[in-house]
């Protein structure tokens, strides 16, 4: 049984206040990961004094272009992300991802914020922003930090916010000219799907048809997702024209292993990400060479 | 622990209620307000048997903790027959046998209403990401397609 006080407030102030204040505060937001938690009284939730609900805090709900970035509160609902046009404009891999996510039920309430701070090895949303650098932003009564999310994930279901810190904003930055993405996911069915695997791709193919500033991330292939840096040199500075995708694929099987030993799910994994990455690849050639 | 005070509109009708800490919508709905067309499946998102619209949206009332909807307006399976009329939806279930053993189909109907609600004419296969979340064990999903077709169609 867990007993815990409930607060719910619709100001920003007040909940920093509460976490400041408060120890053993677990935040709730869309409620799709931590209700399920708690019904299952999951060993990895924490002992919990106090919830504090979030889900009203109206301030933590936009989208919006800034500078050179798109910004997104927390707050916002894997079906805001998908109906967004800013965001299938600039980042349509990231919009995959979050169509991807569980079924129109749980997109209506699980949230970026949500998604990024339970940081589940499967999490849908990590791959693609982790492959677009996206910072994110950590609040609390005193002050305000910005982290690379990359930075920002400790271990699987772990991450280094503070107990006194909300994560409250999402920086993407925006990507320049002869950029071209990609995200790709497997799961055992096609709805209500966890990841078996994903992949995300971000590149840049110059105007000698030169691949550039490669980011590979894949999800559900390392403790949790991170970018590989060994493939990513690889296909760097290749040519569209005479990469050696098979040669990428082994690559990519390779270094995963190299993070993860063998473990049960490798003779599946290992063929299967070099395919993904494949597929990724020649899908941001095909598309290159109808822009060029 | 303290209980919470808050009004909701339920079915078009305020109700202010205490609720506890850890009572989630489903219970709220089934326990106090003895609301029962809305049924308890898996109890963690994944089956689709308890969706009600909360605002417009078609939500899982198992992960949503009553105390954080305080000010909200919720449709049941209960909200949708008006003046001892059939919805639209519920009279094509029936005349589709979209039905067997019924448990999931108030949180198909919830799903789909909440579909037609934004999109009074939608395609098969947005039709069928609406149902993504809503398990059938028995009837097969292909006469509730159907159903609903029939009323996006009209």
């Amino acid at each position: 049984m867990i007993a815990y006080d409930f607060f719910t407030t619709q100001k920003l102030e007040e909940a920093l206040d509460y976490l400041d204040r408060l120890e053993k505060v677990k935040v709730l937001a869309g409620g799709t990961d931590l209700l399920v938690d708690m019904h299952k009284k999951s060993p990895r939730l924490p002992p919990i004094s106090y919830l504090l609900d979030i889900s009203n805090l109206e301030v933590l709900k936009f989208i919006r272009p800034a500078d050179h970035y798109v910004e997104i509160g927390s707050l916002i609902t894997h079906s805001k992300l998908i109906k967004e046009p800013l965001l299938n404009h600039n980042f349509p891999l990231l919009v995959e991802a979050a169509r991807t996510i569980g079924s129109t039920q749980i997109r209506n309430r699980g949230t970026i914020g949500g998604n990024l701070v339970n940081a589940s090895p499967a999490a849908d949303l990590l791959p693609p922003l982790i492959a677009l650098k996206a910072e994110v932003v950590l609040t609390s009564k005193k002050s305000e930090r910005v982290l690379p999310l990359e930075e920002f994930l400790a271990g699987p279901y772990k991450t280094k916010i503070e107990a006194n810190e909300l994560l409250t904003k999402i920086k993407i930055p925006l990507l320049g000219d002869h950029y071209y993405t990609d995200f790709q996911k497997i799961g055992r069915r096609k709805a209500m799907s966890i990841a078996r695997l994903s992949i995300a791709l971000v590149v840049k193919i110059d105007e000698k048809s030169i691949f550039q500033d490669v980011r590979v991330v894949p999800g559900s292939a390392t403790p949790y997702p991170q970018s590989l840096s060994k493939v990513e040199k690889a296909i760097e500075g290749k040519s569209i024209n005479k990469i050696d995708l098979e040669e990428i694929g082994r690559i990519i099987s390779e270094e995963m292993i190299s993070i993860t030993g063998v473990r049960w799910s490798t003779p599946y994994k290992k063929p299967t990400i070099a395919i993904l990455l494949k597929r990724s690849l020649e899908k941001v050639i095909k598309e290159s060479k109808t822009n060029a | 622990m303290h209980r919470i005070n808050l009004t909701i509109k339920v079915n078009g009708k305020e109700v202010t209620l205490k609720v506890g800490p850890k009572e989630r919508l489903i219970d709220t709905l089934r326990e106090q307000l003895n609301l029962t067309g809305t049924k308890e499946g898996c109890s963690i998102g994944e089956c689709g048997a308890c969706t009600v619209i909360l605002d417009g949206e078609a939500v899982c009332s198992c992960l949503i903790l009553t105390g954080q909807i305080g000010g909200s307006e919720v449709l049941t399976i209960e909200g949708l027959e008006v003046a001892g009329k059939l919805d639209p939806l519920q009279k094509a279930f029936l005349d589709y046998q979209a039905i067997q053993c019924g448990f999931c189909t108030p949180g198909m109907l919830m799903s789909a209403k909440a579909l037609l609600l934004k999109n009074p004419h939608p395609g098969r296969e947005e039709i069928k990401t609406a149902l993504e979340g809503n398990l059938c064990r028995c009837t097969g999903y292909e006469q509730i397609i159907e159903a609903i077709e029939s009323v996006a169609n009209k």
